[in-house]
């Protein structure tokens, strides 16, 4: 593959022949021969782009540097530079306007037209795509913003410039900024000395800086102040800066390895994140984002609706969750000293109680940082093992903040009490099981694990829709609901056991040892790679996955393995909850996957009955092709496909020739509509012909023959036996008669198209005719027109005779005209030559009565004497000459003169 | 002339944008206006894929455009006697030593004395789409004959490494100018080998089309973009992307080729965002437009591409391209009475002229982009029954083949005239078996008899050494060359600009 790059050094010599090249280049349709003048219009001037009440200040004429001296006005600046043409400048106008209606009293908005030539931006920018959209934090800048041209993200990345670095005044803030999912980077600084301690500024620009590599925004920047705060994080020293990881060990940026700047902190920063959930943002243009991202193995993406304006999101809260348990695994690793203290202070509570099973997984826990997840999952038991889950989320959140908090001690002593619990009654029935975790999670009524637990309930009810409803008064008032559902369905339970993805069968096959999700990703030799997509833009991949198109909740999730060119499906009668991915992920991991690849099909295909062809989805396949007495010939098909649809005339004659009572023919648009392996097929179009008695033996016709109606025919007959009619009972006279009558209606058709093909015959013969007789007549009027125009010929002659016979006559006297002139011409120029001799006779007479004057002088020079008046007379001569060409001259001049002016 | 020009060559516009009495108001005018009996010199390309093709496409539209048309339609009508008396006027710019045609022909007297006999590539190989037709109505061979004598003309006269150039001596088959892509001068060559091997199910051409894919992929794509090589060395002569080259995914896309389709139109969907359109030439490395070359007449193929590529994917980005399209066009080139062409895209500056492809190509393939229920879009689940003087025929029913000047054609039209009845004969033989009880016989297959009737010997001489080359071929990979490959898993996938590597 040769980048673009390394095309630029081999082939810029080359551009410069390509101007010689010009010249052959004969643009083929560039008829321009007739073109009537090059007059070109300069384009329209510049107008408004956003209207004049907008809070947006439009710089429609591209004043870049009125923009730039703008910038001293405002703290935080956001320009938008547009092309007015730009269809995409044009769509975001208006989200640019809804950001700048809420945040104008805090950020200036500045538009620019860095499209207009005469313009100053035009002229010092080079964009190649429109809008662009750069950011100013006083002097810090240009921060370009590549996410999605949609208010809300916009806004966030807007308030993310406004205040890079979140002030962490106290613990309680701090264990806020560390549980979240996204990646987070502290500073620890004292501002007690002077008025910015050392290093802040630097890890302030650092903040700023990730923002310009990470357009997403994904690592937050933290500062904290205070000094107990910083030793929860074991940060001792002014100037630390700490990166932040769930699963693996947190780090301290090394200061004495790299050289603290805010380049170096940001990069450190990002290398060294923990990526457990990616969120995948495709920004439209060409990119290898999905390519990369699943070429690295199986991939769950889960999609969601996401406003990242909004406080809190309980449903991405629980799918981290789910994905912080898949991936801590580390058991051995030993995490920062802090966290670790603190957890060994819960653990002992924890551990007490609980027996040999547990000691292990409590490590588990107390090494990292949510070290009450992994303590209480028990995971033989598929069911409990959910309630357990549960419990642990509730310890989860609130671990840690254990002085002072409110919800410290009850937190405590209520995961204690779960833990302990659910261990004691995991032989008990399920319904205490569930009594007692709807407690907790009533507790934790506001974090998401609540509904994570609900979603348990649900598949231990199986009622789907019900649960739907009821969900919102289930999060009102928990307790009720909860424990109502589990009593009516104690019952069901216990012999349905909960699985969610299989709709179909059950498979109680989660008794399996290795599924417990604490880990798994370790354990597992089909590591998933979890991934976040926000339905509100990317719904898109999830209706190509088969997200079914009906539901207005657009929360969907599949596994997509690339490689096996498989796709699983989470089950969209259920609603997406922590517990229903736990459960998709582990059926996805176990050794005997119970879940099947799914078959996305096509929904806008109705069916018709009297459609002469019959469309055929993924849903009907079977149902028409081998739930069917007839025979079937079915044609895979695309639309796209140039060879299938020039063939559609060819398919709809077979139709309406073969019986229908006998034949099916049948289409799959195979883009639209997947197939189970076997029935695959890697060309279009395809042709499978099924025969009534043998579905199983289905044969293709021959690729290397053409696809006509004889041969389609030929391919049918051949291969569509009839019942022999060796041993005939009265069944089989019954088919002779069905057939025959079939036969003669085929006839009786025919007939009717014999007679339409005669009647057109005859319409086209009457035409014909009338033609003919028209033709005749035309004929006839020739000949008529002819006779006349030979009359006119033959009169025309004589009369051009005569004129000849005039024209001679007059030639000859022209000629005697003529005659006489040369005769007078000859006459003049004897004339003149008479003149010339006299003149010569004259000018020679007076030169000797000049010698005869001269007599005094001596004889000698009377030679040279008549040898000068020679020369005398012959310069005459050619003066004479000069003078005639002179005039021809001026002559010549002013005719030519006349033609330029004519 | 001109005039009548831009009339028949936005006809079959009009009907795809709905307007029907439109279209028959025009019908009549051009009946009784258009006269080719004029001593006028035209170029031999442009009258056919233009006016041949133009009256082509009405004569098949005309009866769904509610126009009354004659018996024994579509196999005879006024507008197809003026396609094939204008088809005729052309004939002599192919008598040359090479079956090649000149580029220029007087309508009156032939070709001219003195006429140069240099034509371009795409003038030599653009003709199989509108002559097969006009062959198949009229029941007359002579068109396809000239068309695919000339096709087969420059695939023997293809460089070594399997190029070809852009200009060609008629007479002497010599190369004028050898540098080999797929735009300006080439372009429909390739094009018509493809809509060729597809109107006439016809394997030969398919294969010289797929050999020609093979070496330009070899020797001139370079990171999804197509560049001019040498025709004998393959060494790059111009790293320009030319706006006429933009065709090209969207004939990808009507062989399968979806993906690589996808990657190039998302290259080329880059300049048009630079620009507000494709400048005629864009030099790749410097990422910006050629020297002269800077303007942009309202070309399709963009959005011809985008097209056929939203049947094939249904991605929004093609939509997106329409919607930048038309932003473009109303805001830059609208004028009071049509649209300009753009004479320099780096201002904008709009020259005085609108030309003929605005209205016939660019218009339609914008409103069919946006049109997924359009008649042309049929996917064959309606249709229409016609009984001719020669049968009954199903005609509309989808598969359009658009020729290089987006004149629709239909390619069940082409099995509806003449030599049908042989093959209705046999249909009713068959069908008799089929009702009969007792099947004896064993039904063997035919193979495609071989088209051109009245080729000379040596041509089927030639042919038969391209047979055996093609044997050799369809040994090496099993499949039909008329077919698709089905698209990979990855595919759905494959929207709002995410491409996938190595799909094999």
């Amino acid at each position: 593959m040769t980048s673009i790059s390394s095309l630029i050094r081999v082939l810029l010599p080359k551009v410069q022949v390509l101007k010689e090249d010009e010249a052959r280049e004969e643009i083929q349709r560039n008829h321009s021969s007739c073109r009537a003048k090059d007059v070109t219009r300069p384009a329209k001037l510049p107008v408004n782009f956003f209207s004049t009440r907008s809070p947006v200040i439009d710089l429609f004429r591209g004043q870049l540097d009125y923009a730039d001296h703008l910038r001293q006005d405002s703290e935080i600046v956001l320009y938008f530079f547009y092309a007015p043409w730009c269809g995409q400048s044009i769509a975001a106008r208006e989200e640019i306007e809804h950001v700048a209606s809420r945040l104008s009293d805090q950020v200036l908005f500045v538009a620019v037209n860095c499209w207009w030539n005469q313009g100053k931006c035009r002229k010092q920018k080079h964009f190649f795509y429109f809008p662009v959209i750069h950011f100013y934090h006083r002097s810090f800048g240009p921060i370009e913003y590549k996410g999605p041209m949609s208010a809300v993200y916009i806004e966030k990345f807007v308030r993310r410039v406004m205040t890079p670095l979140l002030y962490i005044s106290s613990r309680s803030k701090l264990l806020d900024f560390l549980s979240n999912y996204e990646p987070g980077v502290l500073g620890y600084f004292e501002f007690n000395a002077s008025p910015q301690p050392p290093g802040y500024l630097t890890f302030f620009t650092s903040a700023l800086h990730s923002l310009k590599k990470d357009y997403l925004g994904t690592i937050r920047f933290g500062v904290i102040t205070d000094k107990h705060v910083a030793e929860e994080i074991s940060l001792v020293h002014s100037g630390s800066v700490y990166l932040h990881r769930h699963v693996n060990t947190s780090l301290i940026y090394p200061n004495d390895i790299m050289n603290y700047t805010a380049e170096n902190i940001c990069k450190w920063a990002l290398e060294n994140r923990e990526m457990l959930i990616r969120w995948l943002r495709p920004h439209g243009g060409k990119s290898l984002l999905l390519n990369n991202e699943l070429k690295k193995g199986p991939a769950l993406l889960i999609f969601i609706p996401y406003n990242p304006l909004a406080e809190i999101h309980p449903l991405l809260d629980e799918i981290t969750k789910v994905a912080l348990e898949y991936h801590s695994c580390n058991k051995s690793q030993a995490a920062e000293p802090v966290l670790q203290h603190l957890g060994d202070v819960d653990s002992p509570a924890f551990d007490s109680p609980v027996p040999d099973v547990h000691t292990e997984l409590s490590e588990t826990f107390s090494i990292t940082k949510y070290p009450c997840c992994n303590t209480v999952v028990l995971p033989q038991w598929h069911s409990i093992s959910r309630t357990h889950n549960v419990c642990e989320l509730c310890i989860n959140q609130t671990f840690g903040v254990k002085p002072n908090k409110v919800n410290v001690p009850h937190c405590n002593f209520l995961e204690i009490e779960a833990a302990l619990d659910s261990f004691y009654l995991q032989e008990h029935t399920f319904f205490q099981v569930i009594s007692n975790t709807i407690e907790c999670s009533n507790f934790l009524s506001f974090y998401s694990p609540f509904s994570y637990y609900t979603a348990c309930c649900r598949t231990v009810n199986r009622h789907f829709l019900s649960f739907i409803s009821s969900e919102k008064t289930i999060f009102q008032t928990p307790k009720v609901a909860f424990s109502s559902h589990g009593k009516k369905d104690k019952d069901d339970t216990q012999n349905s056991i909960p699985h969610i993805e299989d709709r179909n069968c059950f498979i109680p096959d989660l008794h399996d040892n290795g599924t417990n999700i604490t880990g798994l990703s370790c354990r597992t030799n089909k590591t998933l790679n979890l991934y976040l997509l926000d339905s509100n833009l990317f719904w898109i991949y999830a209706e190509r996955l088969g997200a079914s198109r009906s539901t207005h909740l657009k929360e969907f999730a599949a596994i997509v393995d690339l490689k096996e060119e498989v796709h699983y499906v989470l089950d969209q009668n259920q609603s997406l909850t922590g517990s229903t991915l736990e459960n998709f992920i582990k059926n996805f991991s176990i050794l005997y996957s119970p879940l099947k690849r799914h078959l996305v099909d096509d929904p806008s295909v109705h069916f018709h009955a009297q459609r002469i062809i019959t469309e055929v989805t993924t849903n009907t396949f079977h149902d028409t092709v081998f739930s069917n007495e007839k025979n079937v010939l079915l044609l895979y098909y695309a639309q796209w496909c140039g060879f299938c649809a020039s063939l559609n005339h060819i398919f709809i004659q077979l139709a309406r020739l073969l019986p229908p009572d006998n034949f099916t023919v049948a289409r799959i648009d195979i883009t639209r509509n997947d197939l189970p392996w076997e029935f695959m097929t890697d060309r279009l179009p395809t042709i499978l012909f099924f025969p009534h008695q043998r579905k199983e033996q289905s044969v293709k016709f021959p690729e290397d023959f053409p696809v006509n109606l004889p041969n389609l025919l030929k391919f049918i007959l051949h291969y569509s036996s009839l019942s022999s009619s060796d041993h005939c009972t009265k069944e089989c006279l019954h088919k002779e008669t069905v057939l025959q009558q079939g036969h003669i209606s085929h006839l009786e058709r025919e007939i009717q198209k014999l007679r339409s093909e005669i009647s057109a015959l005859h319409q086209a013969h009457d035409k014909l005719e009338e033609q003919l007789s028209k033709a005749r007549r035309e004929e006839q009027r020739l000949q008529q027109q002819k006779h006349t125009l030979e009359k006119q010929h033959k009169t025309l002659q004589l009369h051009s005779e005569q004129l000849q016979s005039t024209y001679d006559q007059k030639n000859q006297e022209l000629l005697a005209m003529a005659e006489k002139l040369q005769e007078l011409a000859d006459a003049s120029e004897n004339l003149l030559k008479e003149n010339t001799l006299l003149r010569i006779l004259v000018a020679s007479k007076e030169g000797k009565l000049q010698l005869k004057d001269k007599a005094k002088e001596p004889v000698q020079s009377e030679q040279t004497l008549s040898d000068d008046n020679d020369v005398s007379v012959s310069t005459a001569a050619t003066t004479l000459g000069e003078k005639r060409i002179d005039n021809i001259d001026t002559i010549e001049t002013e005719h030519s003169s006349e033609n330029r002016t004519g | 002339h001109s005039f009548s020009l831009t009339l028949i060559d936005a006809l079959d516009t009009l009907l795809i944008l709905g307007n029907v009495s439109e279209f028959q108001r025009v019908v009549n005018v051009l009946q009784e206006g258009v006269d080719f009996d004029i001593d006028v010199n035209a170029s031999v390309f442009e009258t056919n894929i233009r006016v041949v093709g133009g009256l082509l496409s009405a004569h098949l539209l005309s009866k769904k455009a509610g126009v009354e048309v004659e018996v024994g339609w579509p196999c005879s009508g006024p507008l197809l006697r003026m396609a094939e008396e204008a088809a005729r006027k052309l004939l002599p710019a192919f008598q040359t030593p090479t079956g090649m045609p000149y580029g220029t022909v007087n309508l009156l007297h032939g070709v001219n004395p003195g006429e140069t006999p240099v034509t371009c590539t795409a003038g030599i190989g653009t003709f199989i789409v509108e002559f097969a037709t006009l062959s198949h109505l009229t029941g007359d061979p002579v068109f396809e004959d000239v068309a695919r004598k000339a096709l087969k003309a420059l695939w023997k006269n293809r460089s070594d490494i399997g190029l070809v150039g852009n200009h060609i001596d008629v007479i002497t088959a010599k190369w004028v100018a050898q540098d080999a892509g797929i735009g300006a001068g080439v372009d429909s060559y390739f094009e018509y080998l493809v809509k060729g091997a597809i109107l006439l199910q016809d394997k030969e051409l398919m294969s010289m089309f797929l050999e020609y894919n093979k070496a330009i992929k070899n020797y001139t794509k370079f990171d999804d973009w197509y560049l001019w090589v040498q025709m004998y060395k393959g060494t790059v002569s111009m790293p320009v992307f030319q706006s006429l080259e933009a065709y090209w995914p969207g004939l990808q896309s009507l062989i399968g080729d979806v993906d690589n389709a996808m990657r190039t139109f998302l290259n080329y969907y880059t300049v048009w965002k630079q620009f507000g359109g494709l400048p005629e030439f864009y030099n790749i490395p410097q990422g910006y437009t050629v020297e002269k070359r800077e303007g942009y007449p309202l070309r399709p193929e963009l959005i011809e591409s985008a097209m056929y590529l939203y049947r094939a994917t249904r991605d929004p980005t093609l939509l997106e391209l329409g919607r930048d399209a038309v932003e473009s066009i109303e805001k830059i080139s609208k004028v009071d009475c049509g649209f300009a062409t753009i004479k320099d895209l780096r201002d904008h500056r709009l020259d005085n002229r609108m030309e003929s492809f605005f209205l016939a190509e660019t218009v339609k393939y914008l409103y069919l982009l946006f049109d997924p229920d359009n008649f042309i879009h049929n996917d064959g689940s309606v249709f229409d029954v016609v009984v001719t003087p020669y049968g009954e025929c199903i005609l509309n029913a989808g598969g359009y083949i658009f020729n290089t000047e987006a004149h629709p054609i239909d390619p069940a039209a082409l099995h509806c005239c003449r030599k049908q009845k042989e093959e209705q004969w046999e249909v009713e033989d068959l069908m008799r078996e089929f009702y009969s009880l007792k099947r004896n016989k064993k039904f063997t297959l035919k193979r495609a008899s071989d088209h051109g009737e009245g080729e000379s010997v040596q041509d089927s001489v030639d042919a038969s050494s391209e047979n055996g080359r093609e044997k050799r071929n369809s040994k090496k990979n099993a499949h039909s060359l008329l077919s698709c490959p089905s698209q990979s898993f990855n595919s759905k996938l494959a929207v709002l600009g995410q491409v996938f590597l190595d799909n094999t």
